[in-house]
């Protein structure tokens, strides 16, 4: 695929059903080779994008492009070297998982080049291939799905909450294929709710809420952004003078121990305490991305996030601190 | 189009419903079978020309001809009825609705049309699947009905004359029947979301068509209306007794389904998958 085109580029995407809009003109680009994640909470139009991007429905307005490919117009040029999870329980009950695999390669075009190190690596026996879907466990079904949507090693991978039904072990090698997929310069398209598993996974992500992008760039420059927390013990009083300091508030104070919430650099916070000698501890908990997350969320209850506002959040300091 | 991913598809689709399937053509095979095994029992043709005699009107317009004909016809003319029998017309409608709902309607419901639809296949080529579908169902359908009605005829030999050839005609316009059935269901399918909601569409429109058609037979002012009814351009009695199928008859079937499969692909093609 060409390197100068976008795998994914999406303008003032927009879908309505009816009076409801679900997708607000939303704009995204998803660079060659990079594992892009896409966060929301449930109907927030995570879906609805994914399902626009596929051309499973029409939008209302803008447009979707896959390789430059237009997804509703150009479809099947769109797809040509993708790979979709289809949902686990979108599979016929009747084939055998065998079957189904060859099928769906069929289809495809494309010989299933990776079937065997991902069945390896998902652990999806031989002995379960030759069985009927409709004995197998949710589980079984999204190893199955996962399987079928990269075995021909697809340029373009859209994964709607890939992890879904898996234990953590097999999260884990499922996250390694991904791993040594972009090292081969796939591009991965997921969403998912498992926010420590994007967190591992991705370089950038995007934040949906209510049909908009509140949030767009590297997962790196996200935490950046994201006041911090920092919990300070002294062997007696705390000191005056650390609200004087730039970009750091005393948020809690329970007698030698104070809680601080840090904007920016550290620097300032350990010159300040480097200059004393009555310091008996210092935990800094490192920005996390459910937290960053959260704030979207938790910032505005009752109306719209505006992209900017909800880094102003500040959790409860035992949220933070103590995980 | 790819055309070996719509024969991969038509395989698929046929598959997953294939138990179905087989048991309805067992039925409509056996139905038939045992046709001239019954006509045998009442003594053969002349056997039987006594007993329509005393058959109210109104239970004659089942048999879709009228009595006096089935007398001069014969053998023929009785067991052509097998063929107009409203279980043989539910059990291939089952068959053939069936397929057209479950196929399309019932994989979007499911979610099961995401599969070829998130590969290089064109819309056009997974409704061109569903199409050729139905086009083999109808086609296994009308075919069915008469090698079941042959064997029962070489095993019992029932008294009078029968040429065997024109079970063609018989089976041509069964073809052309369960096809328009066929396209007419298909479109309902690219139109709806659940299954459920087609077979009710087609099996509505079934039998309203099978009463318009057997009403017109008795209350003269349905007869004005009788050419809306399928079975109206559905004539067995007349295609088993002469050997010919109507041209005018079958091009209307054949028609109807054309138009109809079109009009469901135009749906499909522009219509929002269901989530």
């Amino acid at each position: 695929m060409p390197l100068d085109t976008p795998a994914i580029a999406v303008s003032n995407l927009t879908k309505c059903y009816g009076p409801v809009t679900a997708l607000d003109g939303v704009d995204l680009v998803v660079p060659p080779g990079v594992t892009y994640g896409f966060l929301g909470p449930n109907g927030a139009g995570k879906t609805t994008t994914i399902r626009l991007l596929m051309g499973f429905i029409r939008p209302t307005a803008g447009t979707a492009r896959i390789w430059g490919h237009d997804c509703w117009r150009d479809g099947v040029k769109a797809r040509a070297d993708l790979g979709f999870l289809v949902p686990a329980d979108a599979l016929y009950p009747d084939m055998s998982g065998a079957a189904l695999l060859d099928y769906m390669a069929g289809l495809s075009g494309k010989p299933p080049a990776l079937r065997r190190l991902l069945l390896d690596a998902l652990e999806l026996g031989e002995d379960a291939l030759q069985r009927r879907l409709n004995t197998y466990s949710k589980g079984m079904k999204q190893k199955l799905a996962l399987t079928a949507a990269i075995q021909t090693r697809p340029a373009l991978l859209v994964l709607d909450e890939p992890t879904d039904g898996l234990d953590p072990l097999i999260q884990r090698a499922f996250e390694q294929v991904l791993s040594d997929l972009r090292s081969q310069g796939a591009t991965v398209f997921m969403s998912s709710h498992d926010l420590a598993e994007v967190e591992r996974t991705c370089e950038r992500v995007a934040i949906i809420r209510d049909g908009r992008i509140v949030a767009e760039e590297t997962i790196g420059d996200l935490k950046g952004r994201r006041r911090r927390m920092a919990e300070v013990t002294f062997a007696g009083e705390p000191p005056p003078g650390l609200d004087a300091l730039d970009g750091i508030d005393v948020i809690e104070r329970e007698g030698a121990r104070l809680v601080l919430s840090l904007e920016g650099a550290v620097a300032p916070l350990l010159r300040f305490l480097g200059n004393r000698d009555d310091v008996v501890d210092l935990l800094l908990s490192p920005p996390r991305l459910e937290d960053i997350f959260l704030g979207f969320y938790d910032a505005h209850p009752n109306g719209r996030a505006n992209g900017a506002e909800p880094f102003a959040r500040t959790p409860a300091p035992e949220e933070a601190i103590r995980r | 189009m790819n055309a070996a991913a719509v024969l991969r598809m038509t395989a698929r689709v046929l598959r997953s419903g294939l138990p179905g399937l087989i048991a309805l053509l067992l039925g409509i095979g056996f139905f038939e079978f045992v046709q001239p095994l019954v006509i045998a029992s009442f003594g053969g043709a002349r056997g039987l020309d006594a007993i329509m005699d005393r058959i109210p009107p109104a239970l004659q317009a089942f048999t879709r001809t009228r009595p006096e004909f089935l007398a001069l016809s014969g053998l023929a003319g009785y067991l052509s009825l097998g063929f107009s029998h409203p279980l043989y017309i539910v059990l291939a409608g089952a068959a053939v609705v069936g397929f057209a709902a479950r196929s399309l309607a019932g994989e979007m419901d499911r979610g099961i049309i995401q599969i070829p639809l998130a590969r290089p296949i064109s819309r056009p080529a997974v409704y061109a699947s569903r199409v050729l579908g139905v086009g083999i169902i109808s086609a296994l359908l009308a075919v069915v009905g008469p090698i079941g009605m042959v064997a029962g005829l070489l095993y019992s030999r029932p008294e009078g004359d029968f040429v065997y050839a024109h079970l063609g005609a018989t089976t041509l316009n069964g073809l052309a029947l369960f096809w328009a059935v066929g396209g007419l269901t298909l479109w309902g399918s690219a139109a709806a979301s659940t299954a459920g909601r087609v077979v009710g569409w087609a099996i509505g429109l079934l039998v309203l068509s099978y009463f318009v058609d057997y009403f017109a037979g008795v209350w003269a002012p349905l007869q004005r209306i009788a050419f809306l009814s399928l079975f109206e351009y559905y004539e067995p009695t007349e295609a088993l007794v002469s050997g010919r199928a109507d041209t005018a008859n079958l091009l209307t079937l054949a028609g109807v389904g054309i138009v109809a499969a079109v009009a469901g692909l135009v749906v499909f093609t522009r219509r929002d998958l269901p989530a």
